[in-house]
């Protein structure tokens, strides 16, 4: 079944179609917000508004773009107002990692980076850290993630520079060690 | 080691940044299906309120303004005929048969609204019901029903309480949500609009305080 058969199938209200719709798309949405949200729960809500919505507003997609580029937009939209919504849990945890002194630590060690780098993730400006996460995480090209989040290439690639320059500074201490 | 070798050693680093698990595609689609079909269900009863709430504000116009036309007209003392009172009574009926529905819609309305919403989060469906019959029930403020004191009393109590839920943010309050439930146990507005409710079936009814 083509793209726009699909679709069609969709609006005419087939259970079958909607089905064959979710199972292309919801690997990718789930995956993106869960590594944006960090938390199965939220993920698991915005992975369902996301398909809710998309659903409801499949009438008015108009066929400029591809559908899965659409539903990323759709996706990118609900999980970054979900996280506006969140964002107060989210500071509660990282003043609570702060205060038990995560961020400090033991020599540099593979796990540690991993971890130490979770946490400048987390503490990336907001544009930076989903453009980071979208590319160097999930893969999403910069063309696919200029269109899910309205902004040109050029910025997407920028912002992905800076994220990477702000890891780097994060972790140069690990850098100074396995450069040397 | 290189710098490359740790932007390598970087990106790899990443993919355990917050890694998601299996996706759980049918827990996730059987919940997709039940939002779906609670906004359908939610939708309809929306379109039905709206419906009736259209209705009860259109006859009750009607009615106040068949009472208002009858008031103004000069009486004939023992002149006056049956085709006199006609529209007197047609006036009458329309305003008892949109009370009726208006004072029964509420009832359900605060009724549902005290066993069901949660403290902590409050069914939008309520805020918009209330905002429906909120317009309702200025409009029965301004009929013959504000001549009734007590009538009158439990339409001031209405239009709080339906004001209040009217403005519950969708995320709820539970602070609001108790007041609200406590002001109507207070002023014992439930019992007090039930007993204002008429009796007996159908949409005209002729007990109760009408």
């Amino acid at each position: 079944m083509d793209e726009r058969e699909l679709i069609a199938r969709v609006r005419a209200g087939d259970g079958a179609a909607e089905r064959a719709l979710y199972d292309a798309h919801v690997d990718r949405v789930y995956r993106l917000a869960y590594r944006l949200a960090g938390d199965d729960d939220l993920a698991r809500e915005l992975t369902q508004d996301t398909f809710v919505r998309a659903f409801e507003r499949l009438g008015s997609f108009r066929g400029e773009s591809k559908l899965s580029t659409w539903l990323h937009a759709v996706a990118t939209s609900v999980v970054l107002n979900g996280l506006r919504k969140a964002k107060r849990f989210r500071q509660r945890e990282t003043d609570l990692d702060e205060a038990t002194g995560i961020s400090g630590g033991p020599p540099p060690a593979e796990p540690d980076l991993k971890r130490r780098l979770a946490q400048a993730i987390d503490r990336l400006p907001k544009g930076y850290r989903i453009v980071f996460v979208m590319h160097d995480v999930e893969g999403y090209t910069h063309e696919e993630i200029g269109a899910a989040l309205g902004i040109e290439t050029g910025t997407s690639k920028a912002q992905l520079s800076r994220a990477r320059g702000k890891l780097r500074e994060a972790l140069a201490d690990f850098a100074g060690e396995w450069v040397s | 080691m290189t710098g490359d070798r740790f932007e390598r050693l970087l990106r790899d680093a990443a993919q355990d940044y917050h890694r998601p698990p299996e996706t759980p595609r049918e827990e996730m689609w059987r919940r997709i299906m039940g939002a779906r079909a609670r906004r359908r269900q939610h939708m309809l009863v929306q379109r039905r309120w709206l419906h009736w709430g259209l209705g009860i504000a259109a006859v009750l116009a009607l009615g106040i303004g068949i009472g208002r036309w009858t008031a103004r007209r000069p009486h004939g003392g023992g002149a006056e005929t049956t085709a006199g009172r006609v529209p007197n009574e047609a006036g009458t009926l329309a305003y008892r048969v949109a009370a009726a529905q208006y004072l029964s819609r509420t009832e359900a309305l605060l009724t549902g609204f005290r066993t069901e919403a949660r403290p902590s989060a409050p069914d939008a469906q309520f805020a918009a019901q209330a905002r429906d019959l909120l317009t309702t029930t200025r409009l029965m403020l301004d009929s013959p029903a504000a001549r009734d004191g007590r009538l009158k009393a439990l339409l001031e109590d209405l239009e709080l309480v339906l004001a209040q839920i009217a403005q519950l943010p969708a995320g709820g309050d539970k602070e609001d949500v108790q007041l609200i439930t406590q002001g109507l146990d207070e002023r014992s507005v439930l019992l007090r609009l039930r007993t204002a409710i008429p009796a007996g079936p159908g949409p005209v009814r002729m007990q109760g305080a009408l």
